[in-house]
């Protein structure tokens, strides 16, 4: 069904982020910006020699954000497209710029997102929905109905599942970019109040503001840019999918993981690689759960056996399979437009071999995978 | 008149908003039942779908007490959340009532109750709500 035909070689050739957390006195367009100049000093490319813009976010701060942003930096008269894709949006416009690129229609692009939000659930509806009155539009407690069922299925401990949340924390320590830097013990985190049961604050991501930007480059044109080829990383797989009824429908748990996979092996196919020969994984941990089915959908780990892998410490940073390496969305927070878009960050970052404290040892394959309404999922695959 | 919460996937039934049915479009061509409306089937895309009246109850294929409500919630909390398989296929996403914590498990007999609510302070916006009760 689905076609692609990838052309020339495309690397991200810079990479940006603002700082996750809550700013108060900053505003969309100063998040994104901030990220924007951060990837553009790290390509070498001038805003000046950047033919077009892809951002991603989510919440209403006006209309063409981007270009307010970007206006910023100067009136180039450059496309500048803007993208919601629900809690994909960062992850969508980076995939737009891979493809802009492949095909020959640009040598070089921009991805960035960047993300103001209210605190509090968060829900996918518009206000006046009967979703309002059934009380199932609840991201967090799609997570719990999904949770739930693996405990029950899989045998899975609570302990196992906290231990996603420990092993977020202890990563995101070691990164000055992440919202939330306190680590905690499985105690802490089963301990913390329940939000939907079994789901604990804890075991939640924040929902949180920031920014994130790639300068994405053709290979072939990468002298012609100056760019620094020992830093330049291949992207070697950009997929995008949106719901496939694949036996399962629209009806099942929101969010449900099994959409990824489509995803999944569509990346593996067009990088040329399987499971067992990635190094490393960023995923949609928007709760532990989400951690756990997302490796399984990524078919890193049997279905049902993640729980125990992250037990074990396979999924930490110095496991056979490191997860999430700079803390995830569980600890970073979840910017829904930059977060697709900071993974693909903390991937370069790891490739280069620039992750100082929390350096994963020598990788050369890295994906990132986003999952969000609508059952949107992107799966990159970077390599060295 | 009682008015249903939404009347493409709830069909009150007697006038006293205690009565109805679930809505489902059956694919006459691939047999799949979704809940709710459709104009084309979801598996095979189809345009020749049927209405159909959905079982009135399923298992419990998971649940959640939420703790933190959504935004403008209207009900009590913490609340019971409940995911409900029907032998037609389609999952529906309810509160559980009439049951203490305790007695939850994954896999229950489920049946379907109908109950009024209306938003806090908003004059007219009482809706039959479609809800599920443990089965006898």
């Amino acid at each position: 069904m689905t076609q692609f035909r990838p052309g020339r070689d495309v690397y991200v050739v810079g990479v940006g982020l603002h700082a996750f957390g809550r700013f108060p006195d900053q505003s969309l367009s100063d998040l994104a910006r901030d990220a924007v100049v951060d990837a553009l000093q790290d390509s070498g490319i001038p805003w000046t020699a950047i033919p077009v813009a892809y951002f991603g976010h989510v919440y209403y701060q006006g209309m063409s954000v981007g270009e307010t942003t970007l206006a910023q930096l100067g009136l180039t008269g450059v496309p500048i497209i803007n993208v919601e894709n629900a809690c994909s949006s960062g992850s969508t416009a980076f995939w737009q710029a891979y493809w802009g690129v492949t095909s020959g229609v640009f040598d070089v692009a921009l991805a960035f997102g960047a993300e103001k939000v209210p605190g509090g659930p968060v829900t996918v509806t518009a206000e006046d929905s009967p979703a309002r009155y059934i009380g199932g539009d609840h991201m967090m407690a799609g997570y719990a109905l999904r949770m739930k069922r693996y405990m029950e299925e899989t045998g899975a401990t609570a302990a196992a599942l906290a231990q996603v949340t420990v092993k977020a924390r202890q990563n995101a320590a070691m990164n000055p970019y992440a919202h939330r830097k306190d680590t905690y013990s499985v105690e802490d985190v089963l301990n913390s109040r329940l939000i939907a049961d079994p789901l604990t604050l804890y075991q939640c991501c924040p929902t949180s503001e920031g920014g994130a930007a790639a300068v994405l480059c053709a290979g072939d044109t990468l002298d012609a840019y100056g760019v620094d080829r020992s830093r330049a990383i291949r992207i070697a797989a950009a997929a995008l999918t949106s719901g496939n009824y694949n036996g399962r429908g629209s009806d099942h748990s929101a969010f449900s993981p099994y959409r990824t996979e489509p995803a999944a092996l569509q990346a593996y196919e067009m990088a040329g690689i399987g499971p067992e020969d990635v190094d490393l994984v960023q995923v949609h941990d928007a709760a532990t759960i989400g951690e756990l089915q997302q490796i399984e959908a990524l078919h890193l780990f049997p279905y049902g056996e993640a729980w125990r892998a992250t037990a074990e410490g396979r999924t930490a940073l110095t496991g056979d399979v490191p997860v999430n390496t700079d803390g995830g969305l569980l600890a970073m927070g979840h910017p829904f437009g930059a977060t697709g878009i900071r993974m693909v960050h903390e991937t370069v970052t790891q490739l280069r071999g620039e992750a100082g404290p929390r350096q994963v040892e020598n990788p050369r394959v890295g994906v990132a995978q986003c999952s969000g309404a609508g059952d949107v999922t992107t799966v990159h695959i970077l390599t060295r | 008149m009682p008015v249903s919460v939404d009347e493409k996937c709830l069909r009150l039934t007697g006038d006293d908003g205690t009565s109805g049915t679930l809505l489902g479009m059956r694919c006459t061509e691939c047999g799949i039942v979704v809940f709710g409306p459709a104009t084309f089937c979801q598996s095979c895309s189809s345009p020749a779908l049927e209405e159909i009246e959905l079982a009135t109850g399923g298992v419990l294929y998971s649940y959640t007490i939420v703790r933190v409500p959504p935004p403008g919630w209207p009900g009590p909390v913490p609340y019971v959340l409940g995911e409900v398989e029907l032998p037609e296929g389609p999952h529906v996403l309810a509160e559980v009532i009439e049951c203490t914590h305790d007695a939850l498990q994954v896999g229950m007999p489920m049946t379907l109750a109908l109950q009024p609510v209306s938003m806090p302070d908003v004059p007219g916006s009482e809706r039959v709500v479609y809800k599920w009760r443990p089965a006898m």
